[in-house]
């Protein structure tokens, strides 16, 4: 039988050389992404209004929303919390198959950022519904699959925190990590395919013009990158922590 | 005969997996059928919810809307039912120390699996075949249902396969922590949602009747049933890990 | 400005402190974050120094 030497993931590898590079990039990205959301990409009118305008070059009738210009984060926020939630998946599924708690500690920490993630994902949502809808909430597909998301994160760090025994607990942790991970996709989807005749929700997809797409996906590149420096970054930190206490252990074993 | 031959005949063959499957479906069905005492808890609870409804719904003008809400509020009966009776199952098992009895004879995990969440299926429906004609019986003077109406049986049947598989794969993971009936609701009311949503859709179209029910209900009990396939293999899958 | 044009940009004004806040929210609460790692990664360190200044005490008195 081979033995092969499982290389476990530790701060001060390969990814943290990438830290520095990613985070100017996701700065500026960001950066770029809100200059051209403000002033690049036309704005997306909202109600009609009586009569028409020329404005510019274009003929408009409708009313000009700012407020839309919100969504150019809101999106790749949530594009964020969605692939950190994936990654912690992924390690879920290696501590399973591994038993390591290294890989235990690296699946809690991405749902820690898609925790963070969903967070903002809510927030900007909120402002954004807030001003459109007049209402602080609405049982919208959208709004509703991000809150079962929150819930589910937010059960997750319950469960965690009501585990003593660290094996046990990186068990459950893990299998609910990859419940949740086959769930959350089902949830964004059936609330899209079922015909709301009876609840007439305004789906305000339209369709997304080029420029507009190009917006999004450059904000959802930089937050990508801003997670990940971020999950390098508190990474760095907990294996310190565990290191120093690991220390303190054998220390006092020691005396 | 040889003595090799006799010796063979001698050991003992391991149970086929439909064997320990009955086996152990008939164990949970017996000890409950003995004392009864989670069936009848469940079906008062069930009643309980169900005037909870009637007080809050005092105000509420009979009419066609109504019909809209019921299939909601049936659902919503059903899985506080079903919540209850989860946490119930589980905790008898670990009571008794049943589990660790199940876990040093050399069972496939997946098929222990497979049995509780039979027999949580079965105490559910019987439940449910007392509590929905009941819900119907209080909430009639609201409105009649469409002639379609019957047709709610199938989500319910869906529903509850999938309530009783995820549910079952989740108390076992919160009978081992310390808030147990906060912490299973806490999981399995994010987990169960889409669910939920597409069998509610289809107890109302079904119970509205006309365009409705023929835009809807093919859909959402497709959907549910996709859920009920990915979710039950998951827990299958899963169940190995968790019980250990 | 004809009432037309003013109909269109009118719900510019109003829905400024929205957008505002939506934005300063997101980044104060990404700063939060990071203020948190950096006081975390403080204070390992700090016990990192406690710790090896305890261990050179240690080899000290094996000497």
């Amino acid at each position: 039988m081979s033995s092969k030497t499982l290389k476990l993931p530790e701060a001060g590898q390969w990814p943290d050389k990438l830290v520095a590079p990613a985070l100017i990039a996701g700065a500026v990205l960001s950066t770029i992404g809100f200059l051209m959301a403000f002033f690049y990409v036309a704005p997306v009118g909202g109600a009609t209004v009586n009569g028409a305008e020329l404005i510019g070059d274009v003929m408009v009738s409708q009313k000009m929303l700012l407020s839309q210009k919100i969504f150019y984060f809101h999106m790749p926020v949530a594009i964020t919390s969605f692939i950190a939630l994936g990654f912690g998946c992924y390690y879920a599924v290696r501590f399973l198959m591994t038993k390591n708690q290294r890989f235990d500690t690296c699946s809690r920490l991405c749902l820690e950022i898609a925790l963070l993630f969903v967070v903002l994902t809510m927030i900007t949502g909120e402002m954004w519904t807030r001003f459109e809808w007049g209402v602080w909430w609405s049982w919208e597909p959208r709004l509703t699959t991000y809150l079962i998301l929150m819930l589910i994160v937010i059960a997750y760090f319950v469960l965690r925190s009501s585990v003593d025994e660290p094996e046990r607990r990186a068990t459950f942790a893990a299998v609910v990590a990859i419940i949740a991970t086959i769930d959350v996709p089902i949830c964004f989807m059936i609330t899209r395919l079922i015909p709301s005749s009876i609840h007439p929700v305004v789906l305000r997809e339209g369709g997304m013009s080029p420029e507009m797409g190009m917006c999004v996906g450059l904000c959802a590149l930089g937050m990508m990158l801003i997670g990940f420096v971020l999950y390098r970054a508190r990474f760095g930190q907990v294996r310190l922590t565990q290191r120093v206490d690991a220390l303190k252990e054998t220390l006092d074993d020691e005396r | 005969m040889t003595d090799r031959e006799g010796m063979r005949s001698a050991l003992c063959k391991a149970p086929s997996t439909w064997t320990q499957y009955k086996t152990l479906l008939a164990k949970d069905l017996k000890a409950e059928f003995r004392t009864k005492d989670m069936v009848v808890s469940m079906g008062i609870y069930a009643f309980l919810v169900i005037v909870v409804f009637g007080v809050a719904l005092s105000f509420a003008r009979p009419g066609a809307e109504f019909l809209e809400v019921s299939g909601g509020l049936l659902w919503a009966l059903v899985v506080f039912t079903s919540l209850l009776g989860l946490n119930r199952s589980f905790a008898k098992e670990t009571e008794n120390g049943c589990l660790e009895g199940l876990l040093l004879a050399p069972l496939d995990r997946g098929v222990i699996f497979l049995a509780k969440a039979t027999s949580n299926l079965v105490f559910l429906a019987l439940v449910e075949v007392i509590a929905v004609p009941l819900y119907w019986m209080f909430f009639s003077s609201f409105a009649a249902p469409a002639e379609t109406g019957w047709l709610l049986v199938v989500p319910l049947v869906l529903g509850s396969i999938g309530i009783a598989g995820i549910g079952t794969m989740l108390s076992t993971i919160t009978a081992a922590t310390r808030g147990k009936d906060v912490m299973l609701a806490l999981l399995f009311v994010p987990v169960i949602f889409p669910l939920l949503y597409a069998c509610v859709s289809a107890t109302t179209c079904a119970l509205v009747g006309g365009d409705v029910f023929a835009d809807g209900f093919l859909t959402s009990l497709a959907l549910g049933a996709g859920y009920d396939v990915v979710m039950i293999l998951a827990s299958w899958v899963l169940y190995d890990f968790v019980v250990n | 400005m004809n009432p037309i044009l003013a109909d269109i940009y009118s719900t510019i004004l109003p829905s400024a402190p929205y957008i505002i806040a939506a934005y300063a929210l997101l980044w104060i609460a990404l700063l939060v974050y990071v203020l948190m790692i950096y006081r975390g990664t403080k204070k390992a360190t700090a016990q990192l120094m406690l710790l090896e200044e305890a261990v050179a005490d240690q080899q000290k008195k094996a000497e």
